[in-house]
């Protein structure tokens, strides 16, 4: 069972509560819900839609084709009626005109009643939501009672819990007892500053807005150096502004762990939209040549799980941890009943400030940490460095998930794919006869990869960039070309039935 | 017990240079502070740019990151939100600061940190063959201007103070007790200090050496009226001047880490 409902309308109407309540009250009904935020880069106005996926079995992306569409104005009637399947239905907000600024909760009453839900579970649910609640209750009211019952959902017993990519990297950063998250502003990086600001004091946590990304990377340095655990975050641009201090990382391993959700560029792009073109400035991004870990998970429970393996794998190997994201993960609303893995636990013991004597420096150093210019010295550091990569390289082979194998495992057609756009290829081929390779560990990479392609007859790259990445990163290493390549760049993820039908078509 | 600030690094500034005199001075400052139990020595954390005057990380025994090329003011203030109870200091130059890391030379004094930024002047950067800085004079000609600077100088000390500095002083290079005197008030101020080191380069942009004639030392001074009188007094750009010495302005804020620990 799947539905597909897009609610619509201008920016400041409020999409994002309806697809909340409703998303809020299905979850705790037993259903799983993927809510999908489409908007533009302004404050009010223009056009704005949220597509809430709806199923009974976990479900990590949305449709093209639609069930309902809740329009909050004419335009998202005009964009979307084409999307909406035969005998699919509208619910317009002429009839709620009276409900004003709870205009929006009258339409999640309509949308709750055609849906089947009972009237009560909305009510706890708006109440949950709202403080101030009574007359949300009774837009909910008139809006349900406006409609027919169409879908008839009967209660299930999951209880999955909504979360973001967002919400996902802070509780992975607070499991590993984050002190100190100094960014600057950038979408769509900024959901993790927000959400590790709310209960800072509560969370003994502080989160510190820099002047500028280079500020921000230096402080992050700076803190880390006096034993602090310590995390930066931004978007593309802010990450390019930031290599130089990656460089820095290489030369003085201080532990840095940079959260990077990227977004389409080049320059500013689309800024509110998504794309999985930053792989490459991961992979690279800084002068020199130093070790860097680079993990991209795929859904919030991946995220909160990389997230401390990042910060753990960072502390541990003194090196510079990318955990890679986008604007879709980041964003959309995953529901979820599965638990993350165990927290790698871990505490500062390397040497500090204010107990020792430490020295870290952009130069090449002697034992001292003073600057050397020696031939020797420069080969034996360097060598060092190389060492400690290959070092965490089996670590991590030994101890975490570098790859996933989804769907059906002796097929031998393969697609590999990673971070956001995994959700969308988990639900494409779930009536296919074909299995997902998700790459998790950009760097190092898993070699279990190049086994997995050598079984291979049909090899699909699906990526949301037009280079494909992933696939160039995979022919670096194991030489393999991939030719059947499924990519998207128009900042919009792949639907699920979309891709599904991409997918059986090369097969 | 007198402390070790000492390394074995060879010292490679050129002979003559008043980086040895700033050296000596810090010296100085830091083994009182040490002496008198005030301070251990691995309660300081140093950061240095990058330029001449940043060789001094490698001849202090003291905690410390090397930083990239403007970027030494946001790692301390880093190490400051780290560790608030280590006393950090900055040691950075004209074209380090004002070129490349003006940005965080304007926030610093709107954060506050609890830190010290010693600030070596000489209005060229050196160690890159003499090309101009923000400091540098009218008509100074180099490799790569050699049709001389078109600009007139920044004035730093202008700067600080509207960007609302809580502790400017500035100081000579070649004058021992005073940047004692500066640095160990600087270093009990609590705030952002910032103290302009004037300083001599003997091998490039000699035009502007030589200033001493034109210093004279002030008492320290709390009006901003008057700090910015003598902000004005030197421009950088001309012997005429006068060039005040001492603390030009300081006052009583909040610091960064009064601010969160509220």
């Amino acid at each position: 069972m799947r539905l597909n409902i897009i609610i619509g309308g201008k920016a400041g109407q409020g999409i994002n509560k309806v697809s909340g309540i409703i998303a809020g009250t299905l979850n705790k009904y037993g259903y799983f819900t993927f809510n999908y935020r489409d908007y533009q880069s302004l404050i009010r106005g223009g056009h704005n839609f949220n597509t809430l996926s709806v199923s009974d079995s976990q479900i990590e992306s949305h449709d093209a084709t639609v069930d309902i569409l809740v329009a909050l104005d004419e335009r998202t009637i005009k964009t979307h009626e084409h999307a909406l399947k035969k005998n699919g239905i509208i619910i317009t907000a002429d009839q709620f005109k009276k409900e004003k600024q709870n205009l929006n909760i009258a339409l999640a009453g309509a949308l709750a009643k055609i849906l089947g839900i009972p009237l009560e579970k909305l009510e706890d649910e708006i109440k949950l939501q709202f403080k101030i609640h009574n007359e949300a209750i009774v837009s909910a009211k008139k809006g349900f009672d406006s409609q027919k019952i169409i879908y008839q959902l009967n209660p299930l017993n999951n209880k999955p819990l909504i979360l973001s990519g967002s919400q996902a990297v802070a509780i992975g950063a607070r499991n590993s007892e984050l002190k100190l998250y100094i960014a600057y502003p950038m979408t769509p990086a900024t959901g993790v500053m927000n959400e590790l600001a709310k209960d800072q004091i509560k969370n003994n946590l502080t989160v510190f807005q820099a002047e500028n990304e280079i500020g921000a990377v230096s402080m992050a340095l700076g803190s880390s150096f006096t034993g602090i655990k310590t995390m930066t975050g931004t978007s593309g641009g802010g990450f390019d502004l930031m290599s130089e201090s990656f460089s820095l990382q290489g030369i003085s391993e201080i532990p840095l762990t940079v959260y990077l959700a990227s977004r389409p560029g080049p320059g500013t792009g689309v800024p509110t939209y998504t794309a999985q073109s930053d792989l490459d400035i991961a992979l690279r991004a800084g002068h020199g040549e130093f070790p860097r870990i680079v993990i991209a998970p795929g859904n919030p429970i991946e995220t909160i799980e990389k997230t401390s393996e990042a910060l753990y794998l960072a502390e541990k190997f003194r090196t510079l941890s990318v955990i890679l994201s986008d604007k879709h993960l980041a964003e959309s609303e995953f529901s979820s009943n599965i638990k993350p893995n165990k927290t790698p636990q871990f505490k500062i013991t390397r040497k500090i400030p204010g107990k020792s004597l430490v020295k870290n420096s952009s130069y090449e150093t002697d034992k001292l940490g003073n600057s050397t210019e020696s031939y020797t010295l420069t080969e034996a550091n360097i060598n060092k460095r190389i060492t400690k990569y290959r070092d965490s390289k089996k670590f991590i082979e030994k101890n975490f998930e570098m790859i996933k194998i989804h769907g059906n495992k002796k097929s031998k057609n393969l697609v590999i794919g990673w971070g956001s756009t995994s959700g969308a290829i988990k639900d494409a081929i779930k009536d296919l006869d074909a299995k997902f390779l998700q790459v998790l560990y950009c760097k190092p990479l898993s070699p279990q990869i190049k086994e997995e392609l050598e079984k291979a007859s049909k090899i699909i790259l699906v990526e949301c960039n037009v280079t494909g990445q992933l696939g160039r990163l995979i022919r670096e290493k194991t030489g393999i070309k991939i030719e059947n390549r499924l990519l998207k760049y128009n900042g919009r993820p792949f639907h699920s039935d979309e891709l599904n039908k991409l997918i059986k078509g090369m097969l | 017990m007198k402390p070790n600030l000492s390394t074995q690094s060879e010292n490679t500034w050129c002979p003559g240079c008043p980086n040895f005199m700033i050296l000596e001075s810090v010296k100085q400052t830091l083994t009182k502070l040490i002496e008198s139990k005030k301070n251990k020595q691995t309660d300081f954390a140093i950061t240095t740019d990058i330029g001449c005057h940043a060789k001094i990380f490698d001849y202090l025994n003291l905690s410390g990151i090397n930083c990239l090329h403007g970027r030494a003011i946001p790692t301390a203030i880093g190490i400051t939100l780290g560790n608030p109870n280590l006393k950090v200091l900055t040691f950075a130059g004209d074209g380090a600061v004002y070129s490349e890391g003006i940005s965080h030379f304007i926030h610093a004094f709107k954060y506050n940190a609890d830190m010290t930024l010693v600030l070596h002047d000489n209005q060229s950067f050196s160690l890159t063959t003499g090309q101009p800085t923000p400091t540098s004079q009218q008509g100074y000609t180099s490799k790569s201007q050699p049709l001389g600077v078109f600009d007139k100088p920044m004035n730093p000390i202008k700067l600080a103070l509207a960007s609302n500095a809580t502790f400017v002083a500035r100081t000579n290079a070649r004058d021992i007790p005073h940047m004692v005197e500066m640095m160990t008030k600087a270093i009990a101020h609590k705030g952002f200090s910032f103290i302009e080191v004037i300083q001599d380069c003997l091998i490039f942009n000699i035009e502007a050496n030589g200033k001493d004639k034109q210093m004279y030392k002030i008492k320290d001074n709390r009006s901003k009226k008057a700090a910015e009188k003598l902000a004005e007094e030197f421009n950088y750009n001309s012997k005429s001047g006068k060039i005040p010495l001492g603390i030009i302005y300081q006052s009583k804020e909040l610091t960064l880490q009064d601010k969160w620990s509220r």
